[in-house]
């Protein structure tokens, strides 16, 4: 009986995720296409010494090192100033989960009418304060561009972190804080030995969730710079694409996929690790 | 703690907020204000935020003259039929995993592997999911999105509805099949209307990732008649930049029914982007 409840997602699973992947390892261990297939380890080789996919690889870490960092802080911020009550409170909270509920796509729209050189929000304002905007080329400019992808993840994802954050907080009881009180701990004391520690699997559970998405970003980066200028904001799952989907190398672009996945599954292991501790508990 | 720095703080504490809130809608409205502004409103220096005379022309243009009403239909199609599938599937996988002891621990691991698969990042699937489409001769069609999408949410559901399962007491199930209930006329009659807001609430997520989904459609779809909506627009963004009207209207539909979705499942937010690891 449970058998027959679970089997049909069990299939599914089998024929577009577990199937998928080893299609892919097949692919990635080929070169050539048609008649003249070749079976070759030529893709792994490969990898160590393309420099467009090193810097994608470098791209990809520096982007979710800072964006995480960001998002964490200014996440834990929010989270903490809207932790106890307060006059407006669900306006501010509703208000700021709207960024990371949009699709990917539409924040990408947004943000190339906000960043338009000429005719955007960002650089009209700062003209009109009287603020000379001609070197401010957002992303047409090759470090500009960079940093405007990641301020654009940080503008989106930090809702995400305060999100988390926040429902951590507020599951934290009165107790110890009541205890902390007693023991006059100074503001900052109670938050570092009363609240962090308590935060601890909120902060592990956010921090890994994030970084796992920011280790594939893909779509507003497509949206707002494709890559570009040149390959100053090419991550690890553009360059695939592009790989994949303009040069038709699919091979080449199962391999890369392979690195990311190895990647990708150091992390989610950590929060597997983590859900199943909690299941025990 | 003096009074007079109490205030300060609750001063200062609105001042972070109200920054914040601003930074969050700003862009957004931005976005609203240029879909509903003639041209020479769009590109005035310094923009205008308020005082424009508002018009609905580009949602004509992209909607009625332009393609985006197809993508819209798309769109809603892939979401409603993926969103269908993967809950009914999932759901009797979860009450599966939830009520039953299998051998050897089998209910647990496969829980986790089925979680396992949804930690793949999409690119990895696109390039093998794009070469079996082709081999299929599903390319551009609305039956290769329901397939994935269905598989894209699967362990979602059934890690949320397996949560919500496990919530409720084994005794309720037991009382109706005492009552002569078959295991599954008790899971229909007793459990489900139980579970009923959390399955909703699973659903509405479902709706939300098939419907902002972008990288698997726009490898899968290349053609006007099996587009979404965010490949639509995609498409058009690095075609035509200056369609700003065009474009943001089609951004400002896009976006409404997620809001309206997101607003109608805060209750679980935290509790579905977090798989049930955080019960908010």
């Amino acid at each position: 009986m449970p058998y027959l409840l679970i089997a049909p997602t069990i299939a599914v699973l089998l024929a577009l995720s577990i199937y998928p992947l080893f299609y892919a390892i097949k692919v990635s261990f080929q070169t050539g296409t048609g008649d003249a297939v070749r079976w070759s380890v030529a893709n792994f080789a490969r990898l160590a010494s393309d420099g467009f996919f090193l810097s994608a690889l470098a791209h990809t870490f520096i982007y979710a090192a800072i964006a995480l960092t960001f998002e964490f802080l200014l996440g834990l911020w929010l989270a903490v100033l809207l932790d106890r009550p307060l006059r407006g409170r669900t306006l501010f909270r509703s208000a700021l989960l709207i960024p990371m509920m949009l699709p990917p796509v539409v924040v990408g729209v947004v943000w190339r009418l906000m960043l338009n050189a000429d005719f955007g929000a960002v650089n009209g304002t700062l003209k009109g304060a009287g603020v000379n905007t001609e070197a401010l080329t957002w992303t047409a400019s090759p470090l500009l561009a960079f940093a405007s992808v990641i301020a654009v993840d940080i503008w989106q994802w930090t809702p995400f972190m305060f999100l988390v954050l926040l429902a951590g907080l507020q599951a934290i009881p009165q107790e110890p804080y009541e205890a902390a009180l007693i023991d006059g701990s100074s503001a900052w004391q109670t938050f570092r030995h009363v609240t962090v520690p308590l935060l601890k699997p909120a902060i592990l559970i956010a921090l890994l969730l994030r970084t796992m998405d920011l280790m594939r970003v893909f779509d507003q980066i497509f949206i707002l710079t494709e890559g570009g200028p040149g390959f100053s904001t090419e991550t690890v799952s553009l360059y695939i694409y592009r790989t994949a989907f303009r040069f038709a190398d699919f091979g080449y672009a199962a391999a890369m996929s392979f690195v990311l996945l190895l990647l990708t599954n150091i992390v989610s292991f950590g929060y597997i690790r983590l859900l199943q501790k909690q299941e025990a508990a | 703690m003096s009074q007079k720095k109490f205030r300060l703080k609750g001063w200062s504490k609105y001042v972070v907020l109200t920054a914040a809130l601003v930074i969050a809608i700003a862009p957004v409205y931005w976005m609203l204000s240029i879909s509903l502004k003639t041209e020479v409103d769009q590109f005035a220096v310094p923009p205008r935020w308020i005082a424009f005379a508002p018009t609905l022309a580009h949602y004509y243009d992209a909607f009625f003259a332009r393609s985006f009403g197809r993508y819209l239909v798309t769109s809603l199609t892939v979401a409603t039929l993926s969103t269908i599938c993967a809950v009914t599937l999932g759901t009797l996988a979860a009450y599966g995993l939830a009520r039953f002891k299998l051998r050897a621990g089998l209910d647990r691991r496969l829980s986790m592997w089925i979680l396992s698969t949804r930690m793949f990042p999409p690119i990895v699937t696109a390039v093998p999911l794009f070469l079996m489409m082709r081999d299929l001769r599903l390319l551009n069609t609305i039956t290769a999105l329901v397939i994935v999408y269905t598989a894209l949410n699967l362990p979602f559901v059934v890690w949320m509805m397996r949560g919500f399962f496990r919530e409720l007491p084994k005794e309720l199930e037991e009382a109706a099949m005492v009552d002569g209930d078959s295991r599954l006329g008790a899971l229909r009659r007793v459990i489900l209307p139980l579970v009923t807001p959390g399955l909703a609430a699973t659903a509405v997520f479902c709706l939300i990732v098939s419907w902002n989904e972008f990288l698997l459609g726009l490898v899968l779809t290349q053609t006007d008649a099996s587009m979404t909506l965010p490949v639509g627009i995609a498409g058009r963004v690095t075609q035509y930049e200056i369609k700003w009207g065009v474009m943001s209207a089609a951004g400002v539909v896009a976006m409404i029914p997620i809001l309206v979705f997101a607003m109608a499942v805060q209750k679980y937010l935290v509790r579905g982007l977090s798989l049930g690891a955080v019960k908010g």
